[in-house]
């Protein structure tokens, strides 16, 4: 009795963590879902075809939100290995975390609305680098605290060693640092990644409607009702998470560990 | 040459990209709300807090939202602490330590897109209750997004949550060698019940408390969700301030700066605390 409780358990574990990706891709599929119908009834091609066709509007902003993300990703996952050193190792690095968690811990669209006059006045409001810039204000806080439990003990013993052996600032740092780091800069790089890719509320003021992200774009379907669409969309902004989700799934256990 | 690790090139960084955005940005929202700057504004005046305190809107805002971050919250802790204790091994490997991390794919926009699909008068269980004869038709479903008991947003927060407090408590499950006390506490005659609500669970919440509090920061400025599945009041702080300071009236804006202050008071506060209770220094 119990151990079939247990399997009950497991399986509506199992239900609740797929059964949403399952259901929107089904509806991504279809165009005809009439209730009482429990699937949808006209399941086809034709969305993905006409959506990833060439110079859709859906096509497009998957590029441009792709874009994005990567670039905001690199930018904040360097400048948070080199900025994560100077605040691990200075005097002051309990304040200095609580300052750069500030700006993390703040909701986004709230950020972006008492930065969105800088944002006028640099001429950065509606365009791809203010976006950039909006996004990387968020994701920089994030990759500076993730990188403060890499800069311990044991890594400055590292360093000092190579210095004391005669090595360079620049050999400890391409021969120890870098190979030491290289599991939590891919790990940073991927949450980044996702930061700036699941992104909405801050996107759409400093993008004022003129940048079109997946992001924006689903939430246009769904005040649109068109649920096809708009799941089709979901799909596009899950897939690549979900790519590489399940490639790193291995480094992220280990950090949260 | 460029010096990755220059003192000067760091703390400028530093300043430019966390610390300057964070002061002028609330510095300009503090300004606009006292009636510093801003179209209509003629210089200091309380007049803009004394209008939006007069009004019991911003007081309800913080509430609700507070108790939606609670609620959703409580229901994860609950949810995650129990599948934790039933399976503390099931999360390492085999296919469970991948689908956990499902919804971790999902952005909010994504996660209440398909809520609303899931639990709306015309949605997934909706329809499936009339194929079991539970409901003869659409009217007879109770309204479960968009609805008076917030069903809709709590589900959807508590989804995108689950998977981080499942691991967060199957890593401190290992971490704090809870099985050990476990066998210790069995071996001095304690019940399976006593083990679990006096050693795990209280280990476990302990342990976890300043991610708790942050997650409580984070779920207090969410947006998406209480946009798309919340009713049009009362509002999320976040919802409430955007409308003040998107919407046409011009008069609005200074009190939707006023929300904006108060929300970032709210969080330096718990922030605050946050860091108080961690003795160890702060990490993500």
């Amino acid at each position: 009795m119990k151990y079939s409780i247990k399997h009950l358990i497991l399986l509506m574990l199992a239900l609740v963590f797929t059964l949403p990706i399952v259901i929107l891709f089904l509806l991504s599929f279809s165009q005809k879902w009439v209730f009482p119908k429990l699937l949808p009834e006209k399941l086809t091609l034709e969305n993905w075809i006409i959506i990833l066709g060439d110079g859709h509007v859906i096509s497009n902003s998957f590029v441009i939100s792709l874009s994005i993300a990567l670039f905001v990703a690199a930018s904040a996952t360097i400048l948070g290995f080199i900025l994560s050193r100077y605040i691990a190792y200075h005097p002051k690095r309990r304040l200095l975390t609580f300052l750069t968690y500030f700006p993390f811990a703040l909701s986004p669209v709230i950020f972006a609305i008492c930065l969105k006059y800088y944002f006028i006045k640099l001429g950065l409001i509606g365009n791809l680098y203010g976006i950039v810039l909006a996004q990387l204000i968020i994701a920089l806080p994030y990759s500076i605290i993730f990188f403060l439990s890499f800069w311990n003990q044991k890594v400055l013993d590292y360093q000092n060693l190579v210095y004391t052996l005669g090595g360079k600032q620049k050999q400890a740092f391409l021969y120890i640092t870098l190979p030491l780091a290289k599991s939590f800069l891919i790990i940073c790089f991927f949450q980044c990644f996702l930061i700036s890719w699941f992104e909405y509320g801050l996107t759409s003021i400093i993008g004022y409607g003129k940048i079109s992200t997946l992001t924006i774009h689903v939430f246009q379907f769904i005040n649109e009702a068109n649920i096809f669409y708009a799941a089709l969309s979901c799909c596009l902004l899950i897939l690549p998470p979900v790519i590489l989700l399940w490639f790193n799934k291995r480094f992220i256990i280990q950090q949260k560990g | 040459m460029f010096k990755p690790f220059n003192k000067t090139f760091n703390f400028s960084i530093l300043l430019l990209f966390t610390l300057l955005p964070l002061l002028a940005g609330l510095g300009y929202a503090i300004a606009y709300s006292f009636g510093l700057v801003g179209v209509l504004n003629k210089g200091f005046t309380l007049e803009n807090w004394k209008i939006l305190f007069s009004t019991s809107e911003v007081y309800i805002s913080v509430l609700y939202t507070s108790w939606l971050a609670f609620a959703s919250l409580s229901i994860c802790i609950f949810i995650s602490l129990a599948v934790v204790l039933a399976f503390p091994t099931k999360f390492k490997s085999g296919i469970f330590s991948y689908l956990v991390y499902m919804p971790l794919a999902f952005p909010s926009i994504v996660a209440a897109f398909f809520f609303f699909q899931f639990l709306s008068n015309a949605g997934i269980l909706a329809r499936l209750c009339y194929q079991l004869g539970i409901i003869s038709q659409i009217s007879d479903f109770p309204n479960l997004v968009n609805d008076s008991y917030h069903i809709g947003i709590i589900s959807t927060q508590t989804f995108l949550s689950l998977p981080f407090f499942i691991l967060l408590y199957a890593s401190l499950y290992q971490a704090e060698k809870l099985e050990d006390y476990q066998k210790l506490a069995y071996a001095l005659g304690a019940s399976k019940k006593q083990t679990i609500f006096k050693i795990s669970i209280p280990i476990l919440l302990k342990r976890s408390l300043p991610s708790i509090i942050i997650y409580f920061i984070f779920k207090l400025g969410s947006y998406e969700v209480p946009l798309l599945l919340g009713k049009s009041s009362p509002e999320t702080i976040s919802v409430l301030a955007v409308r003040k300071l998107q919407k046409f009236n011009l008069l609005d804006i200074p009190q939707g700066y006023a929300v904006a202050v108060i929300y970032a008071f709210l969080v330096l506060i718990l922030l605050f605390i946050a860091f108080k209770k961690s003795k160890h220094q702060y990490e993500v």
